[in-house]
């Protein structure tokens, strides 16, 4: 289990302040504002050594601070910096055997791919031929042999973030922070890269910390990862524990295709799930601290749902509602349907070969409990959901 | 909870940084706030405002401003128009002359800039090299010319009224007009001549970096003509206009030039720098100190007031450029007419002083209408009387001494502050910003005079007394410190807009692959940055050897042109041999004696220098690959 925690409304392994003594890198409590924005109220996280960690979160939420603060070009306002057990938060960046990716790769116009990535070799006062040595293999290793005189102006974007790659992993360092490294190539490209990124940390057993707001990358890419939101670690753990159990409402909301509605709750199941009630419409839903008569948010994620129960109708809930839109999306059809007496939509994904209704007629879906989860309204992201649905 | 509390980054804080940042600022502190806060505090006599001498708007003030008669000369009826302006007192004047100098600066400079900026029109190519030409520095030669272009004789022609005799008055009117300029109308337009192009370069930077789809969009939605100007574009360029215009109040304020040239001494600039040796006696320091604190608040006071609309920073982002530059509309037919009839003879007029320096260099002298050559055999006479004339030899040789010393020290500090205001983010970054701009608002009178009084008349400092200073080489050291701290500013902006283009990223990788910062610096900083720095040196080279204020004060402390020892630079040389004009002799080879004046000389000095400045600029220009948007004296 996860040696991580969150900070924030729902650290899920103990509250703020509460920090393992384990972990390569450990981040304790950490703010850091910038004038008057707090960029990082009290981060807390705590990671392995050799795991490829993810911070998933929205653009402003901090996680490139979070990451520039463990690199060491920004010093946290409070709280501490482990590496190895060492107290790292005024080592400088240069000391702290941390290597940086930047998102735009900050390769040197004035030098050759070559002395981009022997310029780490050098520094670290390397005999001529083990730096020759050292540059060949990684050259090797990324599939960039041959364009190593040319200047970076010379390259695609490919190759230039594999220069970028090739000149951090060179120095062989201890720990790789990336921050978005993909985010400025073509989707194609991305999708390759991410998997020779994956192949590549597998290979070499760096401890890679990896930051993007592309929750499918971090998804496919990282063994934990940690979802952020205004400055606080929202959740920390593995992917799929992530999206099937989300602990907090934004976590829920942000993690796969889903839909938010409001409800209320009106009883309780067995295994804490609540029956909540949405318009006319009732269904069950994983509880997260609600009571009888409570205002739920309650969150919908579109997959897994049929518009017949697979095996036994166990596990799952029907929600009932007139069909607005069906669209054929090739791997599946969306299936948008309004709960009788309800304002929202629910978006489900229901599979290809489904018949479902025309629009404007009746539905009933089956959608596995565990795909339905209900919280206490938080205003903020309840607004901002609705107003991206 | 660990709770230790920090501000600043350990990326910020390492011991290269503190040093890059602190001492520049130490220095300007020191050696620029510290002795103008020593004039401050000399300023005692205000009740100079209430002596008519000094500020006078009574009736008699504003009496004849043109005199218009009808005379016999030599049997000829001659029109005379004499323009001579009004007389508002030391104070009054300079005020009045430096607020009508920038208005009209800022509507011609913007109109030409506009012009040759916006529109496409056959020609366009010729007004823009010659809306260029005034920005060529000529001390005082050009201001000379100027009165020989345009200033009254009362009994002869200058340039401007024998071509109108000739062109218009005498084959129409039967009738010789002698008209021109005079007293504060004289400097009035010698300067507008000379400092136009200042705010036209600075518009025309700033229509340069317009987005060419803010226009076109206008275009687009139907924006035409003055429309188009008056809504979309004027706009867009204003900070350029005030920015421009704001240097043009303060150079005219602390213009010697044109008062000298047309003899009208009553403004605070002349008066301050008549009085400058007197001041070490202490009898006029109360007086001139106050009329340089004067001076100071009345330059300070719209620079800050257009800081704070567009900040000096404006020029790193003007040289960012924008995504695609607009190409231009076509001028109509009457717009190319207003163009070639009333631009053009205005731009015409403004260059015209730098033909003429060049004409006098090549001349005996200017005492009619037109410079009279040197002969064939003689032609590079002046020329050669530089390196002859122990003097003048002598101002060269100075120029140049002052010229290593200080730009080894302008380029240290300068890379040390432009990279500190830049990259640290430490307490005092913000003051370094604004102190290493400071030397360009600040008058150069005021800083020579400060200078004399913090390193010769202030108790405090009795280690440096009077009889220590006078001796020239405390005097050059003291120069030199001047030149450095008030040229400055070239270099700290180009460094900084050098450093700020190149992305902090690309310094961090560097870091975070354990590069200490003089290796960053060494490495990845000079080698991305290194075309900027030089092109700011090199400006900060040109406006080093054109100096003026400083050099014809403190540099006139160990005697006179014509004395072998003094330790005035080039500059010096010139106003000397403008100012106390001699005639030398040249035999030729025919055994002919021929008279030359010194302001030909002057003007050979001044072509010379002009010839350095097309080099710098040119070579500047191609290295930061765009155009220098800030011009001063």
């Amino acid at each position: 289990m996860s040696l991580g925690q969150g900070a924030g409304p729902a650290g899920n392994e103990g509250g703020a302040g509460e920090v393992s003594r384990k972990g390569f890198i450990r981040v304790e409590n950490v703010v850091k504002r910038f004038g008057r924005t707090l960029a990082l109220r009290g981060v807390s996280l705590s990671i392995e050594e050799g795991e490829l960690f993810a911070i998933l979160g929205p653009s402003g939420c901090g996680k490139t601070t979070l990451l520039r603060v463990i690199a060491g070009f920004e010093v946290p306002d409070e709280g501490r910096v482990y590496i190895e057990g060492r107290d790292v938060t005024e080592v400088p960046p240069d000391k702290r055997g941390t290597v940086m990716v930047f998102q735009n790769w900050a390769l040197w116009p004035h030098m050759t791919v070559y002395e981009n990535i022997a310029f780490g070799l050098r520094l670290r006062k390397l005999p001529e031929e083990e730096i020759r040595e050292r540059v060949r293999w990684v050259l090797e290793l990324l599939g960039l042999r041959g364009l190593e005189n040319r200047y970076p102006g010379q390259l695609s974007g490919g190759q230039q973030q594999r220069v970028a790659l090739a000149r951090a992993l060179a120095v062989k360092p201890r720990v790789l922070l990336l921050d978005e490294p993909l985010s400025n190539l073509d989707a194609k490209l991305r999708l390759k890269l991410r998997g020779e990124l994956k192949k590549l940390q597998r290979q070499l057993g760096i401890t890679m910390v990896y930051v993007t707001h592309d929750q499918e990358e971090a998804m496919s890419l990282a063994d934990r990862m940690a979802v952020m939101r205004d400055g606080i670690v929202e959740q920390v753990g593995a992917p799929m524990e992530l999206y099937r159990s989300p602990a907090t409402l934004f976590t829920a909301v942000f993690l796969g295709r889903t839909s938010l509605v409001l409800g209320r709750v009106v009883g309780t199941t067995r295994d804490a799930r609540v029956r909540v009630r949405v318009g006319d419409t009732e269904f069950e839903a994983v509880n997260h601290g609600l009571g009888v008569g409570d205002d739920a948010a309650v969150v919908v994620k579109a997959d897994g749902a049929r518009l017949e129960p697979k095996g036994a109708p166990e596990g799952y809930t029907v929600i009932e509602g007139r069909v607005s839109v069906a669209m054929y999306l090739g791997s599946f059809i969306e299936l948008r349907l309004a709960p009788r007496g309800a304002k929202t939509e629910i978006m489900l994904d229901l599979p290809p070969d489904s018949s479902p209704p025309p629009p404007g007629e009746e539905a009933r879906v089956y959608v596995p409990v565990e795909n339905i989860h209900a919280y206490p309204v938080e205003e903020r992201i309840v607004r901002e959901a609705m107003e991206q649905a | 909870m660990s709770t230790v509390k920090r501000r600043f980054s350990p990326l910020h804080v390492d011991a290269e940084i503190l040093v890059f940042l602190y001492l520049p600022l130490l220095v300007l502190i020191l050696g620029f706030v510290v002795p103008i806060l020593s004039v401050v505090i000399h300023a005692t006599a205000w009740g100079v405002i209430n002596n008519p001498t000094y500020f006078d708007i009574s009736k008699e003030a504003f009496a004849e401003p043109v005199l218009v008669q009808t005379s016999e000369i030599g049997g000829h009826s001659v029109i005379q128009v004499k323009i001579r302006g009004f007389d508002f007192g030391v104070i009054g004047n300079s005020l009045f002359i430096a607020t009508s100098v920038t208005l009209a600066s800022a509507v011609l400079g913007a109109a030409v800039a506009l012009l040759t900026g916006f529109y496409l029109f056959p020609g366009r190519r010729v007004f823009r090299v010659l809306a260029f030409v005034p920005l060529l520095i000529a001390p005082f030669v050009n201001s000379y010319v100027v009165t020989r272009i345009l200033m009254y004789k009362g009994t002869d022609y200058n340039v401007l009224s024998f071509l109108l005799s000739k062109m218009f008055t005498e084959p129409f009117l039967g009738r010789s007009i002698y008209i021109g300029f005079t007293g504060q109308a004289g400097v009035i337009i010698a300067q507008i001549l000379m400092f136009y192009p200042i705010v036209y370069i600075n518009a025309l930077a700033a229509l340069g970096v317009v987005d060419a789809t803010l226009i076109e969009q206008a275009l687009n939605l139907g924006a035409r003509g003055w429309t188009l100007l008056r809504r979309i574009v004027l706009p867009l360029i204003i900070p350029g206009i005030l920015a421009g215009s704001t240097l043009v109040f303060i150079l005219s304020l602390e213009d010697l030039a044109a008062p000298v040239t047309f003899k009208f001494y009553k403004v605070i600039s002349y008066f301050i720098y008549s009085k400058f040796q007197a001041a070490r006696a202490s009898s006029y320091l109360p007086i001139i100190a106050t009329l340089s604190t004067i001076m100071l608040a009345a330059a300070l006071i719209p620079m800050f007031l257009v800081r704070r609309y567009l900040s000096l920073r404006y020029y790193a982002k003007l040289t960012r450029g924008a995504p695609r530059a607009f190409r231009g509309v076509r001028l109509g037919r009457r717009g190319l007419l207003a163009a070639y009839l009333l631009v053009l003879p205005m731009v015409l007029l403004a260059a015209a002083p730098q033909f003429g320096v060049v004409a006098l260099a090549f001349s005996r002298g200017w005492e009619h209408v037109f410079p009279s050559l040197l002969p064939r055999e003689a032609l590079l006479y002046n020329f050669k009387s530089l390196i002859e004339v122990d003097g003048i030899r002598r101002s060269i040789l100075n120029s140049l001494y002052y010229l290593g010393s200080s730009i080894v020290f302008i380029a240290l500090l300068g890379f040390m502050a432009g990279y500190a205001i830049s990259r640290a983010r430490l307490p005092g970054a913000g003051l370094l910003d604004l102190l290493s701009s400071a030397p360009l608002a600040v008058p150069g009178l005021v800083v020579a005079f400060s200078y004399l009084v913090f390193f010769t008349v202030h108790p405090v400092n009795h280690l440096l007394s009077l009889a220590a200073a006078a001796s020239a080489a405390a005097m050059m050291h003291v120069l030199i410190l001047a030149y450095i701290l008030r040229k400055l500013p070239f270099t700290v902006r180009a460094v900084f807009t050098s450093v700020i283009q190149t992305p902090e990223e690309l310094e961090e990788a560097a870091r975070s692959l354990g590069a200490r910062r003089m290796r960053v610096i060494s490495r990845i900083v000079l080698p991305l940055t290194w075309r900027g720095v030089v092109a700011g040196l090199l400006l900060s080279a040109i406006y080093v050897l054109s100096e003026v204020s400083v050099s014809v004060t403190l540099g006139a402390l160990n005697g006179d042109v014509y004395s072998p020892t003094h330790i005035g630079p080039i500059t010096f040389a010139i106003l000397q041999l403008i100012e106390m004009p001699r005639v030398s002799t040249v035999r030729l080879p025919g055994g002919r004696l021929l008279a030359v004046s010194s302001e030909a000389q002057a003007a050979a000095l001044a072509t010379m220098l002009m010839l350095i400045e097309v080099a710098v600029i040119m070579v500047s220009t191609r290295l930061a690959r765009r155009g220098q948007a800030l011009v001063t004296v």
